[in-house]
């Protein structure tokens, strides 16, 4: 169901508008996918390994330790209103530096 | 998907889905009423009929549709997909993405629902996610060549080319020998092309080389085979191969820039900074002195050696390159030399050479040296070179001197009212320059080029209606300059917008400057459609380089003048707030009672006016009918089509901080971005953000005489702030007083220290010492008159040059007109201001600004003659018997205002 995404149109009053509508029209028609021998294609998605296990671990870890950061919810307040920042931003710049308020705004500052 | 119908019933819904698909909106409506007449509660079919009324412009019948669809079948996947559908269509991605969710949630494996998530993935930015969707959907349908593809792109996308290629060569892997049949040569052969890309990329430099060979002959585009090849071969420090390529490449286009170029890097002769050795230019001139030999009707291989060539060399490359292009004719040899203006030496040589030729022609009809007779249009166009010359070298008097003599040389060359209405503009008339621009354009009115710098010069002299009667001309709708929004006219939007500022119309300005801002935003929608067409098309490379151009869109510096424009617009709101209705009220009140009667009628009249014109166009909209697709070709009305709604805007500032945060995003370099930022956030109280911003102008450029000004007005701003009591004012002060001696200008400085010391570095500029005096005045006013008095004994140094004709001082009008305007304002010394501008009235004799002797405010100038010309054709028309309605100021337009084009 992947369908066009039209608003509204000019009045056509020329053949080069209507040339160009159509072929803009031609950008969103439904084409069918050409499709892949599937014999061979089993061999290559065999080849495709996953990588990403390794990344996954790495940031997992980097957001368990920040997670165990302590930090002040009056600060967080302060520098999303003075910075005008998402909450979210804030207070994740403020793990980062370990709870350290002048040092995160610094941060941000720069 | 309609299981619950019964087969007559859900074969209809087939058809409703497929008509959506295949866009033919109005079977699809037909097929749901058919439907609903049995089932009318029928939750997927409610949804599918509000999107297709949603395709048919029917968008609240729409949207009322699908909720009441959703609210009958929650647990419906289809339902939520159409949701999120709909919420694509009015650009609400993160609504449409938590749709989309929803639908996955019910039915994980659904192909249709995973792709449309991954196009708003793509929109969005959304890399990781990107690359987890085009995962699940090549895992589900590996034998669709798109999904290989497009999953080779989210990771290149997500910075993981060697991942990247990877795939593209598994994918190749589920290849016959002999492919690509002959109707995919092309889209094979861009895929290969796009491979080679990402290795290189990855510094995969050897292997890259090594594919493009072993793959030549499946690449269709050759031109861009040799390119990738030459790239490579540079980078991987095989220069005699790279030489011989480039040579074949400049065989086959010789005006490319670049090729040059890198034929230079590759026999050792190539500096970014231009600063060649003389041994250097010595090899350099040999080399183009052979390659002249190769491509005789190149322009570039002669052009070239003007940059790198000194003094007597380049003297005498530059006679022989200007010889042959006076003698043709070619109007815009003066912008094809004007990049050596900046080279030091450059100017004075060409002026001497210039001036050599004018005279030799003059005296003898023919060059120096030479005794082939010259044509006579050859002084023309000499002197028309001079003039731009002299235009560009501020010295307007002389300038325009020599474009009068060209004109009366020969009146009817358009390119000679141009330019005099070019040097008219730089030399502060802007009155003047307009009236000759529209000269210019009667003078040929089928060409739009000199009609659009005609409009551009009468909105620079504000006269915006005329302008905009002018730019009609050549609109497709006649009367309405609609068109040039439809068409994203944005030049004409900025510079109207600007004049309405000027002018102190808020509202229009603040009109235009959105309505380009709106461009950005639909330039930004527009790549939509092609993130699952190019994946189709396998123009990849273009691809991934339309994306990359989409997040710089905002850098663009359209984007710029637009939403500063909007933010000196909102802060000037904030400054200066209209007045309220409760305020005309009052005034009202105060009218005696037959007054009253009076002005209430005259209300009435006017809302009467309004309703009926409004009456009007909605009659003239609904006429254009509805087409074959269903939909209504209806142009919306413009509800506030002079801005005024837009004064009304609650919060002004609030409205400029989302502007300013583009700005800061993608215009991080500019100067003007800081300096905004400062002003908005200073007058938000928002002290750490005006701190910022005041750091960012000292990393630019900390001796510009704004980034000065800030400076001192952030640390004396702070400095009368009380101490701080609450969590938040404690913490303020402690990062200032961290932030504080990491600003060297303060360092051990008092505030006036540091004025002074400023002022000290730089004290022949009369800007910057313009904003030393005004913040001498800003730290105690009580010395205010010692700031004037200091602006007033600037002094207006002649720069030192080899040349001998005329001097050039150093002031310019634009900073001239600034230090008028800080008098004023800032100072408020009226007297001092008028001194001021009558000591500039002698240096700038034709700016209007300062009422030169020159200017059309005198007259003496140049306007008026035009006016007097006016009035003897107008005695000539009389002479003829013709009727002639009231002189204009504008020439010709009122002969012509009956033409159609």
């Amino acid at each position: 169901m992947e369908g066009s995404d039209e608003g509204v149109e000019r009045v056509v009053d020329s053949k080069d508008l209507q040339q160009q509508s159509k072929a803009f029209d031609k950008l969103t028609d439904r084409v069918e996918d050409r499709q892949l021998d599937s014999s061979r294609v089993q061999e290559a998605m065999a080849s495709i390994a996953a990588s990403s296990e390794a990344d996954w671990q790495a940031m997992r870890k980097r957001e368990k330790e920040l997670a165990a950061v302590k930090i002040n919810a009056a600060d967080v307040d302060i520098i999303a209103n003075e910075l005008e920042l998402d909450k979210k931003v804030a207070e994740r710049t403020l793990r980062e530096h370990k709870g350290d308020a002048v040092a995160a705004i610094r941060h941000l500052l720069r | 998907m309609g299981a619950s119908l019964p087969p007559k019933e859900a074969n209809l819904f087939k058809l409703i889905v497929k008509s959506y698909e295949t866009k033919q909106y109005k079977k699809g409506l037909k097929a749901a009423d058919a439907i609903l007449k049995k089932f009318p509660d029928h939750g997927e079919t409610l949804s599918m009929k509000g999107l297709t009324l949603n395709c048919m412009d029917r968008k609240s019948e729409a949207y009322e549709l699908v909720r009441q669809g959703l609210k009958n079948d929650l647990k419906s996947h289809v339902c939520w997909h159409v949701y999120g559908l709909l919420y694509r269509s009015d650009r609400e991605y993160r609504e449409a993405i938590k749709c989309y969710r929803n639908a996955l949630r019910i039915d994980p494996d659904n192909i249709e629902i995973l792709r449309d998530l991954s196009l708003l993935q793509a929109q969005m930015r959304d890399l990781s996610g990107f690359v987890e969707t085009r995962q699940q959907l090549l895992t589900l349908k590996p034998n669709h060549r798109m999904n290989w593809i497009g999953f080779s792109v989210a990771h290149h996308l997500n910075s993981n080319s060697f991942k990247a290629v990877e795939i593209l060569e598994a994918y190749e892997g589920t290849l016959d020998e002999d492919h690509p049949p002959e109707n995919e040569r092309c889209e094979h052969g861009e895929m290969l092309l796009y491979k080679i890309s990402l290795l290189e990329e990855c510094g995969f430099l050897e292997r890259a080389l090594e594919e493009l060979h072993k793959k030549e002959s499946k690449i269709v585009d050759k031109l861009v085979y040799k390119e990738q090849e030459v790239s490579l071969l540079v980078k991987l420090g095989h220069l005699d191969e790279g030489e011989a390529l480039y040579r074949a490449l400049l065989s086959m286009n010789p005006d490319n820039y670049r090729y040059y170029e890198g034929l230079q890097k590759c026999v050792g002769l190539y500096l970014e900074d231009g600063q060649y050795s003389p041994d250097q230019i010595d090899r350099l001139d040999s080399l183009y002195k052979t390659l002249v030999q190769q491509y005789k009707w190149s322009s570039a291989v002669k052009r070239i050696p003007l940059d790198f060539l000194q003094g007597g060399q380049f003297r005498e490359a530059a006679d022989s390159y200007i010889r042959p292009l006076l003698t043709k004719g070619v109007p815009s040899l003066f912008s094809d030399l004007s990049s050596l203006y900046n080279h030091p030496g450059k100017a004075d040589i060409l002026e001497q050479l210039i001036l050599e030729l004018e005279h030799s022609i003059r005296m003898s009809g023919h060059y120096p040296g030479r005794t082939d007779k010259e044509p006579p249009s050859t002084l023309m166009w000499t002197l028309f070179l001079l003039a731009q010359h002299y235009d560009r070298r501020g010295q307007y008097e002389i300038a325009l001197s020599k474009i009068d003599e060209a004109i009366e040389h020969t009146p009817t060359v358009i390119d000679l009212y141009s330019v005099k209405s070019r040097i008219l503009k730089h030399a502060g008339d802007l009155v003047a320059a307009a009236a000759f621009a529209d000269e210019a354009r009667c003078m040929d009115l089928a060409d739009r080029y000199v009609n659009s710098e005609c409009v551009k010069r009468m909105l620079q002299a504000d006269q915006v209606a005329l302008a905009e009667k002018t730019a009609v001309l050549f609109t497709k709708d006649g009367d309405q300059h609609n068109n040039l929004h439809d068409m994203q006219c944005m030049w004409y939007e900025l510079a109207s917008g600007e004049s309405y500022f000027r002018q102190g119309d808020l509202g229009r300005a603040l009109k235009k400057f959105l309505a380009v801002e709106k461009h950005y935003a639909d330039i930004t929608e527009d790549q939509f459609d092609f993130h699952s067409y190019c994946l189709r098309k396998m123009t990849l490379r273009t691809y991934v380089e339309m994306l990359k151009f989409q997040d710089q869109l905002h850098s663009h510096a359209y984007f710029h003048k637009a939403a500063a424009g909007a933010i000196r617009c909102y802060i000037k709101l904030h400054d200066s707030p209209p007045k309220s209705t409760a305020e005309e009220d009052d005034n009202m009140s105060k009218l005696l009672p037959s007054q009253k009667k009076k002005m209430r009628q005259k209300q009435r009249k006017a809302e009467a006016r309004a309703k009926k014109e409004a009456e009007e166009k909605n009659e003239e909209s609904s006429a254009s009918g509805v087409s074959k697709s269903g939909k209504r070709h209806v142009k919306p009305v413009d509800p506030d089509p002079n801005g005024e709604k837009l004064l009304q805007v609650e919060d002004p500032l609030s409205e400029a901080t989302k502007y300013l945060k583009l700005l800061q995003k993608n215009s991080p370099d500019s100067l003007e971005t800081h300096l905004l930022s400062f002003e908005l956030y200073t007058r938000k109280q928002k002290i750490l953000l005006a701190l910022q911003a005041v750091k960012q102008l000292l990393r630019l450029d900390a001796e510009h005489p704004d980034s000065h000004r800030c400076l001192i007005k952030f640390f004396h701003k702070v400095g009368s702030m009380n101490a701080p009591v609450t969590d938040s004012e404690k913490l303020i002060w402690s990062v200032l007083e961290a932030e504080r001696p990491t600003i060297s200008q303060l360092h051990e400085k008092s505030l006036f220290e540091a004025n002074n010391s400023f002022l000290e570095k730089h004290k022949d500029s009369l800007m910057h010492r313009a904003a030393f005096a005004e913040i001498l005045h800003i730290l105690d006013s009580n010395r205010k008159s010692e700031a004037v008095k200091f602006v007033e004994d600037s002094t207006n140094n002649i720069v030192p040059r080899n040349g001998a004709l005329g001097p050039i001082r150093e002031w310019n009008l634009t900073d001239c007109i600034a230090v008028h305007k800080l008098l004023e304002t800032v100072l408020a010394d009226q007297d001092a201001g008028l001194r001021w501008k009558v000591r500039c009235a002698e240096y700038f004799p034709y700016s209007t600004y300062f009422e030169g002797c020159h200017s059309s405010a005198s007259p003496n100038s140049a306007f008026s003659q035009l006016r007097k010309n006016s009035e003897n054709e107008s005695l000539n028309h009389s002479v003829d018997g013709q009727n002639v309605g009231s002189i204009t100021s504008n020439g010709k337009l009122e002969a012509f205002k009956d033409l159609t084009i």
